[in-house]
């Protein structure tokens, strides 16, 4: 990772290999035909992070594609990351669509398995998973290095030629290994690795010592996730009905005592509306602005773990708090100090 | 084995509605075993059958027979009489079965008294849980004993992925199915074959699986 | 028990009409109570709509 050759150059790869604390963001789609709300999103984050994730039918639920999604924010000057997933496509499908993102401009992908169609809006489809997450990075790595389709055809021609991404869930079973398996997507292909929201510190941390102890790090920019916790309610719901994620009950506990001194919802229930309307507006600000807290202590206490090369921040719905959270962490293109003249184009 | 369950008896009423004469037809080798088709289970949805559409005002003859085996001509040939003097034959064997008593006696319409679900094994009395997906490129010695394609809901072949908590799958919402991959780790654990673990495996060759079409086996040893 | 109640209700019929006692010869006093109960509580659902059918059909070939 020293030569100063880029693999394939995109923004995020220039930043991550200047060495950079980098900060990625995410995009969820419309359900609908409308790119108009896109653009309203992209605009919340434009400049303020390397690159933009678009995720790709999150949770099986049916939104615009990822990769037409992407072409949007290339028309708006942001870098876009692209997400393949294994569960609709089949490798024909995939191959196709690939050759075609990199035509259109997108170069940075990430290769994921896919939530279960029964998470979604259509669960007696049929899922495909033709391929897992693992050959897939394997394929796209011998598309763009090998210039070769799955079958082992030669491409003729452009190859598409991506910076590839994967995902890591550090508090997935069997822990012991979570690392080993972070390793087997690195040796896939994997140039980069977005991890799972982070609410437990310590044990992300422990995660990350056995990864540094195989010297995958060096092999792979780890990006660590995180994001803002909207309301005591959001958090409740994370720590008890997502699978492989960790809430530290010490986060609960901030978020319950934040809007302490304010009026209850019981209370407010009683009050005229004009009052009731302000009481619940204290209590969304109090509680928005110790859930972004959070996210930039989690952010601070990263920044100190060896192999962390950045963050991905997931603020799905709520894209205004990226703004905030970068300017408080002091990271990305606009807030870093490092970066003092920006070399990118943003 | 090859096991199935009972389709609802609405359904089956809705099939029959037409006929004026029905056969139920079982069969003696897999669901019998899993007590869905068998003599049994023929002689209970028949007398269902009589009380159902003599309440609905609509009462049918139903007559019962049960073959050894349902996909083999020569066991068929025994229900004959029986076949020839109905309306409509309920069959209650597995697909196979139907299907084969369709093409034997075209002149009749054999339709199916069940759901044929899966290749699966009875874990306990009364529960089967399915473990085959007759992919036709058995995988089974490099996952400790433990099929992927069948019993892991993406049918990874370099699980697990991160949905697998505590040894569960998150898929199902009862949350009791086990990870099969976590299974697979902890096997080859025992077996010192970890190493299989981080091996990188190449996307499946699905052709000899349903995707490539219906499957033929021939044995030209075995032709007469 | 269960199972042959359940398949009585798919059939349209009360599943309270069928029930299952263990007893030993010895116990004709409560042999006498459980008579007496399934009697009561058959006079309380009525009929046997099959049976009523039955009766129907053979009334009418009988011509009456």
């Amino acid at each position: 990772m020293s030569d100063k050759e880029y693999i394939v150059g995109s923004n995020l790869e220039k930043a991550l290999k200047a060495g950079y604390f980098v900060a990625t963001g995410e995009l969820g789609p419309p359900q609908n035909a409308d790119r108009h709300e896109i653009e309203r999103k992209a605009r919340l984050l434009k400049g303020l992070v390397e690159s933009v994730n678009i995720t790709d039918n999150q949770t099986a639920v049916v939104r615009m594609s990822s990769i037409s999604v992407a072409v949007i924010l290339l028309e708006l000057g942001i870098e876009p990351n692209i997400q393949m997933t294994c569960r609709d496509r089949n490798r024909i499908a995939i191959q196709s669509d690939l050759l075609g993102a990199y035509a259109l401009g997108c170069r940075n992908l990430l290769c994921l398995t896919g939530d279960h169609q029964t998470f979604g809006n259509h669960p007696q489809s049929k899922n495909v998973h033709d391929l897992d997450s693992i050959s897939l990075l394997q394929m796209c790595r011998d598309m763009r290095d090998k210039k070769i389709f799955q079958c082992g055809e030669a491409i003729k021609g452009q190859e598409p030629r991506f910076f590839l991404g994967a995902a890591a869930n550090p508090f997935a079973d069997p822990f012991e290994f979570r690392p080993y398996r972070l390793a087997k997507k690195v040796r896939a292909g994997a140039d980069f690795i977005q991890t799972q929201l982070i609410f437990n510190v310590p044990k992300f941390a422990e995660f990350m010592r056995r990864v540094v102890d195989l010297g995958v790090h060096e092999q792979a920019y780890i990006l660590a996730g995180v994001g803002p916790i909207k309301s005591l309610g959001a958090a409740k719901y994370m720590a008890t009905k997502v699978p492989g994620m960790e809430v530290d009950p010490e986060y609960i506990e901030r978020m319950t005592n934040c809007t302490r001194g304010l009026p209850s919802p019981a209370e407010i229930k009683a009050m005229p509306p004009k009052e009731a309307a302000e009481a619940r507006r204290l209590r969304q600000e109090a509680s928005e602005a110790e859930g972004i807290k959070i996210c930039v202590e989690i952010i601070n206490e990263c920044k100190k773990i060896e192999g962390v090369a950045g963050v991905h921040i997931m603020a799905i719905e709520w894209e205004e708090a990226v703004d905030e959270i970068v300017k408080q962490a002091q990271i990305g293109p606009r807030y870093d100090p490092a970066r003092q003249q920006p070399t990118l184009a943003h | 084995m090859i096991v199935a369950q009972q389709k609802p008896l609405e359904e089956i009423k809705a099939m029959i509605a037409d006929a004026q004469k029905v056969l139920i037809l079982g069969c003696g080798t897999c669901v019998t075993v899993c007590f869905a088709g068998g003599e049994k289970e023929v002689a209970i949805l028949a007398s269902q059958l009589r009380m159902a559409t003599r309440l609905d005002g609509n009462e049918k003859e139903i007559r019962e027979f049960t073959v050894q085996r349902q996909c083999e001509y020569e066991y068929n040939e025994m229900a004959a009489d029986y076949i020839r003097d109905a309306d409509l034959i309920v069959s209650l064997a597995c697909g196979i079965g139907v299907q084969t008593v369709n093409e034997q006696f075209p002149e009749k319409l054999t339709v199916p008294g069940l759901n044929t679900s899966g290749l699966s094994q009875p874990t306990e009395q009364g529960v089967w849980v399915e473990r085959c997906q007759a992919c036709g490129d058995c995988i089974l010695a490099l996952t400790g004993g433990l099929c992927p394609i069948a019993r892991c809901a993406k049918s990874l072949l370099n699980g697990p992925c991160g949905g697998s908590q505590r040894g569960i799958c998150e898929v199902y919402a009862e949350r009791e199915t086990p990870c099969v991959w976590d299974q697979i780790y902890h096997r080859l654990k025992e077996l010192g074959q970890l190493d299989k673990m981080m091996e990188i495996r190449p996307p499946k060759n699905w052709h000899p699986s349903r995707d490539g079409g219906q499957r033929k086996i021939v044995r030209e040893d075995l032709r007469l | 028990m269960n199972y042959a109640k359940k398949l009585l209700a798919e059939v349209g019929l009360e599943p309270e009409r069928l029930e299952i006692f263990f007893l030993s010869s010895a116990e004709g006093v409560h042999f006498a109570e459980i008579a007496a109960d399934m009697t009561e509580r058959a006079r309380q659902l009525g009929p046997n709509p099959l049976k009523k059918i039955i009766r129907g059909q053979t009334m009418d070939t009988n011509g009456g």
